[in-house]
């Protein structure tokens, strides 16, 4: 696959602060690769540096065959996480705007701007002040401006915040779309269905360094390990002496114990404890969902695999 | 650079096209007209001819008549009558905003003019008649036996002249030279002054716009595709223009009114177009660039103008300071203060403005040290505004404290 964005060994301090260690990850042409974090994890600090809106103290970001400063920007699509559009101005004037800043021809912008905002159900707004919008109206027509110079690489930070789920669907509709005809795009979220359904690869980051990255079905093989939460009380050691249990994690009544993936869980059932206190039993996967949980909440308990946590 | 003209056209577009910024660019000229056109209708409207009687026992009024008349001093419709005092009193009654004078030959000779105002008769009048006092004088001591020659030499005003040693040639000539010499000097003073504060206001628009800019967090958008010093220099540049276009459309309204007014008497095109306002010009740029690389600046530390701390108001009146010594300034135009201020750059266009507009030798040595330190301090706060500029557009949701604004600009 065509690389058309690479980042290697992004580094970034504030005073201080480190906020990005070490961040190496690729966008291939058509792909959707999405970087995923808790808040403050470093998710717009990178996409800032992609952007050169900032420079990283260390590392490289390259841009087909251009670096740094040389980077051509008018290839670059960018929907930041902070975002509006001025206030008292028309639709259409601040479509064309944003095209003239990317160098693109204004009268297929114009051309590009009517269709897509026929497309978002806006057709007729073109000539409508920005104050006059809703919400959605206002960041369906943030996307417009993001796409109208039909950019090789798009950036979307956060696009799916704020959104109606009906709005939704007609942006994933879209980015789905614009990935099919060769865009590279590069999202953040913290919306996991969203980015199980939609992406192809992931880049997850906390606290400014990697902790996952692979395609989604890489991930989901590596990390959906089995768990069973049993309702019930039940002494810890007599729970981490049961066969295959990786890791447990307890309070009061909840038990969750932790299994490898190549675990038969049939098999496994039956060799649990005649004392056991159960009042309930659940056996399932670990979800995307929950492995960003235990990162963001800082419990360390994605476990790798073979790793026994006694 | 071409970013920046991008930049700087969508300003000015955006500008032009919303309705508050047009209504105000026309209003003030209007406002202007009309601060300078409707006083002088007033007071033209309040002479209106007040009835005077006159009771000419002995002709005076008759000899004088012409020459009032060719004067024009008087607002009297004046009618002789020869009806006396006493029986004037029932027609004042009566005709309440009229005036009776009794010119006899009695009172002239002993200096008593009876004056019978009516009701609501102006007592304008009374001073108004004090023309009559010359000619009654002159009978007076024409009666009591004086000469033509007497008399004269009587009228004759005692004048101290000055006479200044190096120009005692031209001394009688240059009073009045030296008032159209100061008009020819304040002329382009006065239009530097309207373009400097033209762009100044037009300047204060850049920290609208550029907190504006933070307020609706376009910033990080329009900075996916040019640099923050772009971004800047745009809006530097578009607001200049903009102020330039308000300059034109004032001068524009404004010229053909004074030039209505006062056109005859003042030459002010010939005053205006001189190689001075160039100098003057300078200044009034130099200041704009000075004042808008302050507040584009400061506008990227403030979401909410109106939340802003003393210490942001504190920087928004730097343009005003000037105005606290114009009084001194304008007193003494060679003295400490003046000088002093010149070489300020806060202050320096404006006074400098002031200045040459009065001064009748140019202070060359100073006007160059005043520019050499104005267009270093233009580079200085540039860079610092810049760095400002750069960490306080991508601030979301807070007004940056003084303490942060320093440590950015240390970093």
């Amino acid at each position: 696959m065509d690389k058309v964005l690479s980042v290697e060994g992004l580094g970034k301090s504030f005073k201080q602060t480190r906020v990005l260690k070490n961040i190496s990850f690729d966008v291939h042409k058509g792909e959707i690769m999405a970087i995923l974090g808790p808040n403050g994890a470093g998710k717009s600090t990178t996409i800032r540096n992609i952007m050169g809106i900032m420079y990283p103290d260390e590392g490289s970001v390259t841009f087909h065959n251009h670096q740094g400063k040389s980077i051509p920007r008018s290839k670059i699509g960018y929907l930041p996480e902070e975002r509006g559009l001025y206030k008292n101005v028309k639709v259409m004037d601040i479509l064309l705007y944003f095209a003239e800043l990317k160098d693109y021809p204004l009268k297929k912008a114009r051309e590009r701007a009517l269709a897509y905002l026929k497309k978002f159900d806006l057709e007729g707004k073109e000539n409508a002040s920005v104050e006059e919008l809703s919400k959605g109206m206002g960041q369906k027509v943030q996307f417009i401006g993001s796409i109208i110079h039909e950019p090789e690489l798009l950036i979307l930070d956060e696009p799916f915040s704020g959104l109606d789920p009906v709005s939704q669907e007609v942006f994933k509709e879209e980015i789905r779309n614009l990935a099919n005809n060769g865009t590279a795009i590069l999202l953040s979220s913290h919306q996991m269905n969203l980015v199980e359904e939609l992406c192809d690869r992931l880049f997850m980051i906390h606290r400014g360094q990697k902790v996952i990255y692979g395609s989604i079905d890489e991930v989901k093989e590596q990390y959906a390990n089995f768990k069973c939460t049993i309702i019930g009380k039940n002494d810890r050691i007599t729970l981490e002496k049961i066969p295959e249990v990786t890791g447990v994690e307890q309070n009061e009544y909840a038990s969750v114990l932790y299994l490898p993936k190549d675990v038969n869980v049939s098999n496994w059932l039956k060799q649990l404890p005649d004392h056991l206190d159960v009042h309930e039993l659940k056996v399932d996967r670990i979800s995307l969902h929950e492995i960003f949980i235990h990162i963001a909440t800082d419990q360390d308990l994605v476990p790798e695999v073979g790793d026994v946590d006694a | 650079m071409r970013n920046s003209w991008k930049i700087a056209k969508w300003e000015i577009r955006r500008n032009l096209k919303n309705k508050s910024f047009l209504i105000s660019l026309f209003i003030t000229p209007i406002i202007f007209i009309i601060f300078f056109t409707i006083p002088q209708l007033f007071s033209g409207g309040e002479e209106a001819d007040s009835k005077v009687y006159i009771y000419d026992e002995i002709g005076l009024w008759e000899e004088l008549q012409p020459l009032v008349d060719q004067e024009g001093y008087l607002n009297w419709d004046v009618e002789v009558t020869t009806e006396n005092l006493e029986s004037f009193k029932d027609i004042l009654v009566e005709e309440e905003d009229s005036a009776y004078i009794s010119l006899d030959a009695d009172s002239i000779m002993d200096g008593n003019i009876s004056v019978l105002l009516g009701e609501d008769a102006s007592e304008r009048i009374i001073s108004e008649a004090r023309i009559l006092e010359q000619p009654i004088r002159q009978i007076q001591l024409l009666e009591a036996g004086f000469t033509q020659e007497d008399i004269n030499l009587v009228n004759q005003p005692i004048v101290f002249m000055p006479i200044e040693v190096d120009a005692a040639q031209t001394s009688t000539e240059s009073e009045e030279a030296g008032f159209t010499d100061l008009l020819s000097q304040i002329v382009p003073g006065i239009f530097a002054g309207v373009v400097l504060f033209s762009i100044v206001i037009s300047g204060m628009m850049i920290f609208q716009s550029a907190s504006q800019e933070k307020k609706d967090k376009v910033a990080e958008i329009i900075l996916s595709s040019v640099t923050t010093d772009d971004l800047m220099q745009g809006k530097i540049i578009g607001y200049f223009v903009l102020g330039i276009i308000q300059v034109g459309v004032w001068i524009g309204i404004i010229t053909p009114v004074v030039l209505w007014r006062v056109g005859e008497e003042i030459p002010v095109l010939e005053y205006l177009f001189v190689p001075e306002l160039i100098i003057l010009l300078a200044f009034a740029i130099l200041g704009y660039l000075l004042y808008a690389t302050i507040f584009v600046g400061l506008g990227a530390t403030l979401e909410d103008a109106s939340t802003s701390g003393n210490f942001q108001g504190f920087v928004l009146m730097i343009p005003f300071v000037p105005f606290i010594l114009f009084g001194p300034v304008i007193n003494d135009p060679s003295g400490l203060t003046a000088q002093i201020a010149s070489y300020i750059p806060f202050t320096s266009p404006a006074i400098l403005i002031m200045r040459l507009s009065i001064l009748e030798e140019w202070p060359w040595i100073e006007i160059i040290i005043s520019l050499a330190i104005l267009i270093v301090s233009i580079w200085i706060l540039a860079k610092l505004a810049g760095k400002i500029f750069k960490v306080g557009i991508l601030i979301y949701g807070k007004n940056a404290t003084p303490k942060e604004i320093w440590r950015w600009l240390r970093s």
